[in-house]
């Protein structure tokens, strides 16, 4: 090996990808893809909950302050995502004129929305609400338990309850999720988990395969322009592979670089503000640092795996539509780890999630899995990082072998035992 | 001195198939070297086992007198048959890569990149992508790529298949010029014309053994067999009675006389003067592609 022509070629290989559109297409596409898949709805929702300018007409001249608090309390559980800024008009004798000129204050745009609270209604646990679009189920949910809130508490106080005892006794409940592990605990969110798991099973999935595939379209490319001969002529055949892999592998790792650079960007303070509608608590899953390190260890373990089968692929064969029917040999091991993706979401301590995730071929996908729901004991992972490394190498042994005879191999598609008697070749 | 290469009994087989048996032949510093043979001589093999692409089942491949290691083909520029180029890179980048591979950094082959691209009139070229310039424009690329890191030994297989005439033209000044300079070229052909106006020495293989080996003008007289030509009136059916004539072959007007190897052309003119009327008789020189199909002939049998 020339460590010399291996960087070369790796720099050829790295730049070639990072010049063509088809790079930032996919690097841009992707992460949009997904943002828009998990921010889009709640962008939509939250343009429903921006706060409201809400007039109160307290008849009882009980219910008003208790109701500015509950709702304070809301505005503040929420990070100020449900918050209404409440007036307090006094009643006035003249109803039906201070009805109209209410209803005139909510055309004019100067409120969102009335509220009238009288005793008679209360009563009848009921209030009246009035607004130009009646429709507003959050927000009229989010006013519904204020509401309700607050009249219990003067039902309480005027049942005889001491008032302190009452606000000591209603005050509300908030869920904190968090997540066990044994690296300890760790505030995180049941249903951001799962999008996490996924999102980063999807992403180590789609690139290992995109990226794997590239090599073989690279390797093809040489063969039918004929580049490959005046290349061998100072490269050795195996750092040219490696330099292929290695280079294509990083423009990979420099896209999944960007997307995790994004999704940093996305879980920002500022970003997560906007997502705050989630149920009180909830907080947005956030990449730990060792479930970044896993990632790329994996990523690169499983990458050089289905890389360098694509590799002796692309060599063996003349085009890709020959080299296509042996490159769905490698799409059977691909579509496995899809039947364990659910089993292993659900019960990631179970003896099949332990024991597909410790098949070499399926270690980089369902570990990775694994990694994001519960941290499997440390060597389990160390027995998966061994097994997978020990296969790669005898991978990458192999396929040289084919590769450096299939390069110079022009015409009559190879059976798979010509492809054998080529790995005896001296 | 010592020979620029030098290939002693190299062979190499795939399988069952042998596709070279027993090749040998040394080339002089400072020549141009035909390597000739049919279709299917071996002569690809041979040369992809020079550059190390195939590894020889026995043999010795000497350059400069030492066994051959793969760092030393750095300094050798090799064209192979089967040649291309990356189709979505810039002429400059992809001349600069292959220099690179050769262990120049980018900085130090730009300037020489331009002057060849200058020279070969395709300076306004450098920044477009291979797939935009014509067959015979990434021609010219591919020999700049094998000539730029201006290497001591050439090696060529097949270099003039696929150019135009004026590629060919372009080509073959380029390599008396590079001659000039010192430098030593070894090239494949099956063309026997080319070899003949281009070669110093050659090594005609035939099933992947050496049938003939050295300086091109020695073998010329040595195989060239003993013929002339002749523009004569007369009783022409009697010529192959004539004494020391082996065959007499008649092209239109003119007759080419083989005559019997140890006999003279002298004695031959004297008999026929006696009843021809001799306008031209005239020692021929031997063309290559004769004593080609006869040595093959000569070495099949």
């Amino acid at each position: 090996m020339r460590p010399s022509n291996f960087r070369t070629i790796a720099k050829r290989e790295y730049l070639a990808r990072l010049r063509s559109k088809g790079f930032w297409i996919s690097t841009i596409a992707l992460p949009v893809m997904m943002a828009a898949w998990a921010i889009l709805p709640s962008l939509m929702v939250a343009k429903a909950r921006t706060s409201q300018k809400l007039a109160v007409v307290d008849r009882t001249h009980q219910v008003a302050e208790l109701l500015q608090q509950a709702l304070d309390a809301l505005a503040k559980r929420t990070a100020d995502q449900v918050s209404f800024e409440l007036e307090v008009v006094q009643p006035q004798a003249d109803v039906d004129s201070q009805r109209a000129a209410l209803d005139q204050r909510v055309l004019d745009e100067e409120i969102a929305a009335w509220v009238w609270i009288d005793s008679e209604l209360l009563a009848e646990n009921r209030v009246e609400y009035h607004a130009e679009s009646v429709s507003n189920f959050i927000t009229q949910q989010a006013l519904i338990g204020a509401l309700s809130a607050a009249v219990q508490k003067v039902r309480l106080v005027e049942s005889g309850y001491d008032p302190e005892i009452v606000a000591e006794l209603s005050s509300s409940i908030d869920l904190d999720t968090v997540r066990i592990s044994e690296a300890g605990s760790s505030a995180e969110g049941g249903l951001g988990g799962f999008a996490l798991a996924f999102a980063v099973f999807m992403v180590l999935y789609m690139t290992t395969l995109i990226y794997g595939q590239q090599v073989m379209l690279g390797v093809l490319e040489e063969k039918s322009s004929r580049v490959v001969e005046v290349l061998l002529s100072t490269v050795a055949p195996f750092d040219l592979m490696a330099g292929k892999i290695a280079g294509i592998g990083l423009a990979g790792l420099t896209q999944i670089a960007i997307w995790f650079a994004t999704a940093a960007v996305l879980t920002a303070p500022g970003v997560v503000a906007i997502m705050a509608f989630l149920p009180a608590g909830t907080e947005l899953p956030t990449l730990s640092p060792i479930l970044v390190l896993h990632f790329f260890l994996l990523f690169i373990l499983g990458y050089f795996f289905y890389a360098t089968f694509y590799a002796m692929i692309g060599s063996a064969f003349n085009n890709p539509q020959e080299a296509q029917q042996m490159a769905s040999l490698a799409v059977i091991f691909v579509v496995l780890p899809w039947i364990f993706f659910l089993p292993i979401l659900n019960d990631p301590d179970s003896t099949l999630a332990v024991v597909t995730s410790l098949i070499p071929i399926f270690t980089p996908f369902l570990m990775v899995l694994r990694i994001a729901v519960k941290m499997p004991p440390t060597w389990q992972i160390l027995l998966g990082y061994f097994l997978t490394t020990a296969m790669c190498a005898g991978m990458i042994w192999l396929c040289a072998r084919i590769y450096r005879v299939g390069i110079l191999m022009y015409g009559k598609k190879p059976s798979l035992k010509e492809l054998w008697r080529w790995v005896r070749y001296a | 001195m010592t020979p620029s290469l030098e290939l002693q009994s190299v062979g190499k087989s795939f399988g069952n198939l042998t596709a070279v048996d027993s090749v040998s032949f040394a080339v002089p510093q400072g020549t141009i070297y035909g390597l000739l043979g049919p279709n299917g001589a071996g002569k690809t093999t041979t040369l992809r086992m020079i550059m190390d692409i195939i590894a020889p089942d026995f043999g010795l491949v000497l350059l400069n007198g030492h066994p051959r290691h793969r760092a030393d083909l750095a300094r050798v520029g090799y064209l192979p048959e089967e040649r291309g180029l990356y189709r979505k890179m810039t002429v400059v980048d992809q001349l600069a890569f292959l220099a690179e591979l050769h262990g120049l950094r980018r900085r130090e082959s730009l300037p020489s990149i331009e002057s060849w691209l200058e020279r070969v009139e395709l300076a306004d070229w450098g920044k477009k992508k291979v797939e935009e310039l014509s067959k015979g424009m990434q021609q010219k690329v591919q020999l700049i790529g094998t000539i730029l890191h201006d290497p001591d030994l050439l090696i060529l297989d097949e270099p003039f298949s696929g150019l135009d005439p004026i590629n060919q033209g372009l080509f073959k000044d380029l390599l008396a010029d590079y001659r000039k300079q010192g430098k030593t070229i070894i090239f494949s052909t099956h063309i026997m014309e080319q070899a003949e106006k281009l070669c110093d020495n050659i090594c005609l293989i035939s099933q992947g053994r050496t049938i003939l080996e050295g300086e091109l003008s020695t073998i010329k007289r040595r195989l060239g067999g003993n013929s002339y030509r002749l523009i004569a009136d007369g009783d022409l059916e009697r010529l192959d009675e004539v004494k020391g004539v082996q065959q007499a072959l008649f092209h239109d007007n003119t007759v080419k006389l083989l005559l019997e190897p140890d006999a003279s052309g002298a004695d031959v003119l004297e008999e026929l003067v006696g009843f021809l009327t001799v306008h031209e008789f005239r020692f021929q020189e031997p063309d290559l592609e004769e004593i080609f199909i006869k040595a093959v002939r000569d070495a099949t049998q």
